[in-house]
């Protein structure tokens, strides 16, 4: 099965209760993804209440991890 | 949506039994009060109740038309238990009876039933705060509601997020707000899509009618060019294009945007349909003959002119909408260079009268008073007692035990489900 529709990530909305992107599924709910998948690489939104399944388009930068805070801090330098 | 059910039914229900003046529940359960109101069933549904848009109590989709009991509710006046309009969006409905009242009913946590909560309601629900107006025209989008009244005032309420509402913000309302901008004009009709708006306002002293748009401006839906950052306008905008064009109904659904003029040519507008570009301004769309009623899908639009059923769109999603055994019907009569390919709906052998088209299936009455389906039916929404899709038009049964002959059917399909009413 191919996937239902093609979605820019721009046409989606972050869904606090899910904490979730989402956009309109035709069954009247709605497709999914976490920044979680999104961080992962995946692309596919799936809706709970069906067999349906959207294919999300965006720039896996936007979601890749943030640079460690730690690491880009400089250390604080042992003195004896 | 399966964690939430439980919930949900409870604080529906909750609500439902705490307020005296809605009986319909109890109604349906004590079925021997004859005398408290008649038996005659004047509306059937089927497909996804997640949200309990099937009006009917239930969360459970539901694979054949169920009657809508006690629908709509008691009262003194018989104008009052006339139906003369429903709307269906993406998980909620609009009755428009014949009195001028709204009920409501299905998903309502946007704000998009206007019972000032945000809860769903599984039973048809009179809209309190419209009760001193009288409402002449409803139009259901995915989580927003617009209602016209007899004094071409607008009120809206639901998903505001992308400036649908149409008064200057991104505000959602649990209760229908007047749109200001129209206060000054007569509005006749509401179309609301998925993000967007449409308003067709009747100009005094000129024969040109006037579109306006709001809210999501994403696809070309509300016609007119996004600029870089604006993708959206929280404020009525009208479109141009229809100055010397006496228009007589608009539609709206998903992304697409429509308006079918007195003269029977159509104009569309928004989202492209299979293989074409967003269109921003309202391109005319080709057609054999005169057309005389529209309905649009996500993906696909059905074209009924004097003599013919035709679709387009479709082929994109397989299955779901488009038939490959239809013959595409090339036409001659295209104003514009995107042509768009219009087919033939096949197996038809009767007249058909009303057409109507949900996000992904699509159904019709004949001059008889068959009704078809076909479509995308995961949900049961083609109403054939399967989960099959359907490529041909399919006939549907229902149980008019009770039904006076003369009445007329209407049909209305919301995102994934479908209405039949016996409308005045």
């Amino acid at each position: 099965m191919s996937a239902y529709d093609e979605v820019e990530i721009e046409d989606m909305e972050w869904n606090e209760e899910l904490q979730a992107f989402t956009y309109p599924c035709p069954c009247g709910d709605l497709f999914q993804i976490t920044r979680d998948d999104l961080r992962a690489g995946e692309e596919i939104a799936s809706c709970p209440s069906c067999s349906l399944f959207i294919t999300v388009i965006y720039n896996p930068e936007d979601f890749a991890d943030p640079p460690d805070p730690k690491k880009s801090q400089p250390q604080p330098v042992l003195v004896a | 949506m399966q964690p939430s059910l439980q919930r949900r039914r409870f604080i529906s229900g909750g609500k439902l039994s705490m307020e005296g003046d809605f009986l319909e529940e109890k109604a349906a359960v004590a079925m021997g009060e004859e005398d408290r109101y008649d038996e005659e069933v004047r509306a059937w549904s089927w497909g996804a109740a997640s949200d309990g848009q099937l009006g009917t109590g239930t969360l459970e989709d539901q694979l054949f038309p169920q009657p809508l009991l006690n629908f709509p509710p008691l009262s003194s006046a018989a104008a009052a238990r006339r139906i003369a309009q429903i709307a269906c969006g993406g998980a909620h409905s609009i009755a428009l009876t014949g009195d001028g009242r709204a009920l409501t009913w299905g998903r309502g946590t946007c704000g998009q039933l206007g019972h000032q909560e945000l809860s769903n309601c599984l039973l048809p629900k009179p809209v309190k705060f419209l009760e001193s107006f009288t409402i002449t025209y409803v139009s259901a989008g995915w989580n927003h509601s617009g209602f016209v009244t007899d004094t071409g005032q607008l009120f809206m309420c639901g998903d505001g997020s992308f400036g649908q509402l149409g008064n200057g913000d991104h505000q959602s309302h649990g209760s229908p707000v007047e749109v200001l901008f129209f206060s000054s004009k007569h509005v006749e009709q509401i179309a609301c899509g998925m993000r967007h708006s449409l308003a067709l306002v009747s100009d005094a002293g000129s024969s040109g009618s006037s579109i306006y748009g709001f809210g999501s401006g994403r696809h070309g839906q509300i016609g007119m060019f996004e600029s870089g950052t604006q993708r959206s306008h929280n404020f009525p905008k009208v479109i141009e294009g229809f100055e010397n064009c006496e228009v007589v109904s608009i539609y709206a659904n998903g992304d697409h945007s429509a308006a079918l003029s007195a003269d029977g040519r159509l104009y569309i507008w928004g989202r492209r349909f299979s293989g074409r570009s967003d269109d921003h301004t309202p391109q005319i769309s080709p057609s054999p003959s005169r057309i005389t009623q529209v309905a649009l899908g996500w993906n696909h639009a059905l074209v009924l002119t004097d003599n013919e059923l035709y679709m387009f769109g479709g082929y994109r999603h397989g299955m779901l909408s488009g038939s490959p055994q239809m013959s595409p019907m090339q036409q001659t009569l295209v104003p514009c260079a995107q042509a768009r390919t219009l087919e033939r709906v096949p197996c038809l052998d009767e007249n058909v009268v009303r057409i109507a088209a949900g996000a992904e299936h699509s159904a019709l009455i004949t001059e008889k008073g068959t009704i078809m389906t076909w479509g995308w039916g995961e949900h049961g929404q083609l109403g054939l007692g399967n989960t099959y899709d359907q490529t041909c038009p399919q006939r549907v049964n229902i149980d008019y035990k009770g039904s006076s002959a003369s009445a007329q059917l209407g049909i209305y399909c919301g995102s994934g489900f479908t209405i039949v009413a016996k409308v005045d």
